[in-house]
């Protein structure tokens, strides 16, 4: 019995020290387990905030975007807007003065232009083109200037005269296209101030 | 009669003109309906060459050219101290008046206010014979300027009459006429110079007094003479800027002409924004009270960068003619040759190196030659100088360019400036091996009669170890430092602390900013002491660690800072501290 | 705008490189705009270089490919080249001549500007001290860029200097004001990658309804590029002074620009100066960057940061060089750092910022900013040697303090130098790594800063 005994207290020794282990690995294990998922939960946040963050960033840089081009689209809409307007009193203008009758003020015009264009290339020597409606009223204006003629070829114009010295090396257009087109800009501005805009 | 011609050429700031027969050389001519200012510069049958000195934008043939007799000059009378001016003696301010924040052009103005009252001395009395270049009379210009007024130099002299009393008087008031030969001349109180001929003077003498800059690497290293010249050459980012407005705001003349010569229109602004607030440190008055600017910035029309040049060295002598000595800097001198380059090729002249004109030597070395201590001509005796500081702006940083060259040969200080120590903030980035100055014989004198007898000396040390330290370098760049033995480490130490607590000037700081002569010499000698205290030491058996331990190495390094030119004091009990401080560790090596 | 011009002329006497010579010229004006009619009828600008003697020499900026002397004909309009402008400008794209390139009608403007500008009176500028936060701390901290300064940055071929100035486009605010803020950016012969990085990087942030955009790139006609940095900068000065804006600048790549000139200058068979280029490239220059400032009374500023790449990364070549001597500065990118993968690449040895000084101090950023900048710049300037040293001796070689500057040199360059192109940090994150740096050193080699900075900031032992 004694080694019986013996035995027995071995056993016990045996199951006690390994039933302590088994806790205390227990206990471990258990502790270790719960760093683990502190651990892991502190990690999880932090890649929560930063996930939050990151997307919170992407939204305000998209916010910012669909709110920037957004104004943009409409100011740009605007812009379109008052450039047809503007096209329109444009064309209008351009038809009224296709259909001005050819006399008095307008017959004024064509003597001014033609000084002003042979004044500008400094001769009169000149060959002056027309269309077919100013036609004979450029004629009767050329006995005041001596030394052109006028070109028998006819250009496509709302009105007024193309100069041309005789030896064809230097040009003037003042055409009313011409004149027109270089005050566009500054006609441009003033019907777009008639409409409210850009001042 | 003045020449009436017709543009025939227009290309930048260069016109050709035609009927011009009448014109002569250097006359300015009215250019153009929109009058522009401009200066014949070659005559070529009728034809004319100008250069207009306003944009040429929207100029055609056909419009008319007026000549208007007269050279391009500069009018000399109180009023100019404290304005700034463009290239051809505009008043900036002036002109911001009529064409505001913008220059317009075709704008006429006169340099001063004509109708400015001035209170006026008189120095001579109705029967007193006067010649030219003699005083009549003082007006209290400034805080710090007393304005003589002068006979003019070409006058032919006479007897005073019609001499006015004491009193207030505008520029046009007649103060006094003179009687020779039946003719009599009315004096006012201007006068008008061609600003391409130097005014006349009576004798030069040896440029012997330094010019005190406060800044230590050139007065104690590289020193300039009042009336001499000296070139400040550098790659952009090498400070030469500051260094220009450090000798601007501290050197110990009576008037600083400044000279923005085709540089950055900020800088004449900051001088115009800091001027005002700055005190001179010797009378305590705003440094504004004694300085004239000169701006034409780069971007302004490049014929008026040319001329800038010769406006401001006539008004500097106008002052050196009142017996003051006057320093002039000019920033940058390489714009200016390279206006005379542009010019020059318009004019399609044969080019010299780079394209620069083959007179580009010559036109240097005059304007060099209107530096100097003189004797004035007129009554009462007068001596007076013009000291040339002119910046040189070297294409990439290459001091072989031919700007550098030409200037190298006449003028007698170099502070080259050097990019390497500007990138490691070492500044003033004066290169201690590549600079020079042939005034030291000269000055010494000057340091040991009012600094101390052995400057000279005590200069040349601290130098060879400067010297020293950059034969070591090689090993060391070689071998490393522990190659070298105590007694030469330690050359590399005290080198280094030369370089901080000497050459380096901080000129942010307000103490640092300026340094005297004593303080200057004190700092030097500190460091001087230092060395051969320390190789006594090391002699003695003493480590070179416990030498670099010591705790009053960063006092020193410091003192630039922190002693103030009023507590000299301080850097003796400095030097007390050092002198225990080696006892110290050569007393603990005994012990052991 | 008058009747004065609008003759045109056919006696076409030659054509060489991007210039016309025209015949027969006795109305024309130096610097006047020249239209340009080729023989099918298309339209190109140009200006005149020279006139007289009956000749007119004119620079044509859209090339003179496809021109003949028979069927060509210029017509002097009778005015400088302008630029029309108003607030409507902002948030369109136009092409290197101002035109416009969206889609969108012209401009309806406000005013019409002399593109070239008229140099601002030096009496009348203001004094640039007002602190502009980038965002990137080796900027702020070492070399600060204020409002109405030119700062260019000096690159080399495939750098990050694209990313840099767009993170500064984004992130410059100023500390303390919500005062306008514009971006002009004016492409300059720059890859259509380039240009269109820029564009969304704006529209990203926001702010693209605040930008006006000039694009010329590389398959556009080289000699509109002497056009387009002045259009842009007529923009922003008319936004800047007209309507109190504060303008950014950016203008990229400006090495394309001097080579536009260049080619101009050869073709007038000038005498050349360095490396072929014209010897009036630095008066040049200066008309485009001395467009920078403030002025006296108005409320906005315009501050460039013009982008240039420097050949072979030679930073003495004339380009470089020139504007070097024009810009308040410059920040210079290193290749071994970009080779190492260092974002922003900054060499700061070699970068500046002039204007720093007043920029910064007490009310402003700190009261020992410039101070411990100094200190930082003198210790890199320190790892640097000793680095090199290291190369010969082998670290065994070094002594206790040299190691210490080692540190301070990885510190830098891993902490505060690298940035993510989207991290913005405030002046307080940038000065409190400098301080950090400084740290690192005992306290006897802090020689460029007051003690009682270093009592207040020092963190060492």
């Amino acid at each position: 019995m004694t080694s019986n005994l013996s035995l027995e207290q071995s056993i016990d020794t045996v199951l006690q020290k390994t039933e302590k282990d088994i806790l205390l690995n227990l206990k471990n294990s258990s502790i270790k387990s719960k760093e683990t998922l502190d651990n892991s939960l502190s990690t999880l946040e932090g890649e929560f905030d930063k996930i939050i963050s990151d997307g919170n960033k992407e939204a305000d840089k998209i916010g910012k975007q669909i709110i920037g081009s957004a104004d943009l689209e409409a100011r740009n809409k605007q812009l379109m807007a008052l450039e047809e307007g503007v096209n329109k009193v444009f064309s209008k203008a351009l038809d009224e003065i296709t259909n001005t009758a050819r006399s008095g003020d307008y017959s004024n015009l064509i003597k001014s232009l033609l000084d002003e264009s042979t004044k500008i290339l400094g001769t009169t020597e000149v060959i002056v083109s027309t269309n077919t409606k100013d036609k004979d009223l450029v004629q009767s204006t050329l006995s005041q200037f001596p030394g052109s003629e006028l070109s028998s070829e006819l250009i496509d114009c709302l009105g007024g005269v193309m100069i041309k010295s005789k030896d064809g090396t230097t040009s003037f257009d003042n055409t009313l296209d011409a004149r027109i087109e270089r005050l566009k800009p500054l006609i441009r501005k003033e019907i777009a101030s008639q409409f409210g805009v850009g001042n | 009669m003045a020449a009436q011609g017709k543009i025939v050429w227009v290309s930048g700031p260069a016109v050709r003109a035609d009927g011009m027969s009448e014109a002569k050389m250097y006359e300015t001519v009215s250019v153009g309906n929109s009058k522009l200012v401009g200066e014949v510069i070659r005559l070529t049958g009728d034809v004319a060459f100008i250069q207009v000195y306003e944009s040429t934008s929207g100029l055609k043939p056909g419009e008319p050219v007026v000549g208007t007799g007269n050279p391009l000059s500069v009018l000399l009378g109180p009023g100019i101290i404290g304005q700034l001016y463009d290239g051809i003696q505009r008043p900036l301010r002036e002109l911001s008046k009529q064409s505001g924040s913008f220059i317009g052009r075709g704008i006429t103005t006169t340099p001063v206010d004509m109708t400015k009252k001035w209170h006026f001395v008189p120095t001579v009395s109705n029967g007193d014979e006067v010649s030219a270049g003699s005083v009549i009379g003082t007006v209290k210009e400034s805080e710090l300027i007393d304005h003589s007024i002068m006979v003019p130099p070409m006058h032919k002299g006479g007897i005073i009459s019609n001499m006015v009393s004491e009193g207030d008087y505008d520029l046009e008031t007649v103060l006094a006429t003179t009687e020779k030969d039946g003719q009599n001349i009315e004096l006012k109180m201007y006068h008008k110079w061609p600003v391409r001929k130097p005014r006349p003077i009576k004798s030069r003498y040896d440029p012997t007094v330094p010019l005190i800059t406060g800044q230590r690497v050139i007065d104690t290293f590289f020193p300039i003479a009042k009336g001499g010249t000296g070139s400040i050459p550098g790659a952009f980012g090498t400070g030469k800027t500051v260094t220009l407005h450090q000798i601007a705001k501290w050197a110990d003349s009576q008037v600083v002409v400044y000279i923005g010569c085709g540089e950055r229109g900020n800088e004449m602004t900051e001088v115009l924004v800091e001027f005002p607030h700055l005190k001179d440190p010797r009378s305590g008055k705003p440094l504004m009270d004694r300085t004239v600017l000169v701006a034409n910035t780069s971007n302004m029309p490049v014929a008026a960068r040319e001329a800038s040049i010769y406006t401001g060295v006539t008004i500097a002598e106008y002052y050196r003619d009142m017996g003051k000595d006057v320093v002039l800097v000019a920033d940058s001198t390489s714009r200016w040759a390279e206006a005379l380059r542009e010019m020059s090729g318009r004019l399609e002249e044969m080019p010299a190196e780079e394209g620069y004109p083959s007179y580009l030597a010559s036109r240097l070395a005059e304007f060099y030659e209107r530096a100097g201590r003189v004797r004035t001509i007129g009554s009462p005796d007068r001596d007076g100088s013009v000291t040339l500081i002119g910046a040189v702006s070297p294409s990439g940083g290459d001091f072989t360019e031919p700007v550098t060259t030409h200037t190298m040969r006449f003028i007698k200080t170099f502070w080259a400036l050097d990019a390497k120590l500007a990138y490691s903030r070492h500044y003033p980035s004066i290169n201690w091996m590549n600079s020079y100055s042939g005034y030291l014989g000269d000055i010494a004198k000057w340091w040991s009669a009012n600094i101390s007898e052995d400057w000279f000396d005590v200069r040349g040390q601290a130098y060879a170890i400067l010297q020293r330290e950059d034969t070591l370098k090689e090993i060391v760049r070689l071998l490393g430092p522990e190659a070298l033995p105590d007694e030469e480490k330690i050359i590399l130490e005290v080198a280094r602390m030369i370089k901080i607590g000497l050459l380096q000037q901080n000129s942010f700081d307000d103490v640092d900013t300026f340094c005297s002569p004593e303080k200057q010499y004190k700092l030097m000698k500190l460091l001087v002491d230092f060395y051969n205290k320390g190789q006594q030491a090391i002699k003695e058996g003493t480590p070179l660690s416990d030498i670099r331990a010591m705790s009053v190495i960063t006092l020193i390094l410091k003192a630039r800072m922190d002693i103030k030119d009023s507590e000299m004091p301080k850097l003796d009990q400095l030097a007390t501290k050092m002198d225990e401080e080696f006892k110290e560790i050569s007393g603990v090596k005994v012990s052991n | 705008m008058t009747a004065e011009g609008g003759v045109q002329y056919s006696k076409i006497a030659e054509i060489k490189g991007p210039l016309v010579v025209v015949d027969d010229v006795d109305n024309a004006a130096f610097d006047e705009l020249v239209e340009i009619e080729t023989t099918e009828g298309e339209r190109r600008l140009g200006k005149v270089l020279e006139v007289g003697h009956g000749k007119a020499i004119v620079q044509v900026f859209e090339g003179t490919s496809g021109l003949s002397i028979a069927g060509t004909k210029a017509k002097f309009v009778g005015k400088v080249m302008e630029m029309p402008v108003s607030k409507e400008v902002l948030g369109r794209v136009f092409d290197g001549l101002g035109r416009p390139k969206d889609g969108l009608p012209d401009p309806i403007a406000d005013k019409f500007i002399d593109i070239n500008g008229e140099p601002m009176n030096p009496e009348q500028r203001e004094y640039p001290k007002d602190f502009i936060q980038t965002g990137v701390s080796v900027i702020d901290g070492m070399m600060t860029l204020v409002r109405g300064q030119k700062l260019p940055i000096f690159s080399g071929s495939g750098m990050s200097h694209n990313l840099l100035a767009a993170q500064i486009a984004k992130q410059a605010s100023v500390v303390g004001t919500d005062d306008d803020f514009a971006v002009v950016f004016a492409a300059i012969g720059v890859q259509y990658s380039e240009a269109e990085f820029f564009r969304r990087s704006l529209e990203e942030s926001g702010a693209l309804k605040r930008s006006v955009l000039f694009l010329n790139t590389a398959d556009d006609p080289a000699i509109e590029r002497i056009i387009t940095p002045r259009v842009a900068l007529t923009v922003a000065e008319y936004l800047a002074f007209e309507l109190g804006m504060h303008v950014l600048v950016i203008m990229t790549d400006m090495t394309n620009y001097a080579e536009a000139l260049r080619e101009i200058s050869a073709a007038r068979e000038e005498v050349p100066g360095r490396k072929g280029y014209p010897g009036y490239l630095y008066t040049d220059l200066s008309t485009i960057y001395e467009r920078a400032g403030k002025l006296n009374g108005r409320k906005g500023s315009v501050t460039q940061i013009p982008i240039l790449s420097m050949p072979s990364d030679d930073i003495t070549h004339p380009i470089p060089d020139l504007t070097g001597y024009i810009t308040e500065g410059q920040i210079v990118l290193g290749r071994d750092l970009f080779r190492q993968g260092v974002y922003p690449p900054i060499n700061i040895l070699m970068s500046l910022s002039r204007l720093m000084k007043d920029g910064i101090g007490e009310g402003s950023t700190r009261e020992d900013h410039s101070e411990v900048a100094n200190q930082v710049y003198d210790a890199y300037s320190r790892a640097q040697e000793v680095r090199a040293l290291a190369g010969i001796v082998g670290k065994a070689g070094l002594t206790g303090i040299d190691l210490k500057y080692m540190d301070v040199g990885d510190v830098f360059e891993k902490e505060f130098l690298t940035q993510a192109t989207d991290e913005n940090r405030t002046i307080e994150e940038t000065l409190a790594i400098l301080w950090k740096i400084v740290s690192k050193l005992p306290k006897n080699e802090i020689t460029k800063i007051k003690d009682k900075y270093v009592d207040k900031y020092y963190q060492g032992d």
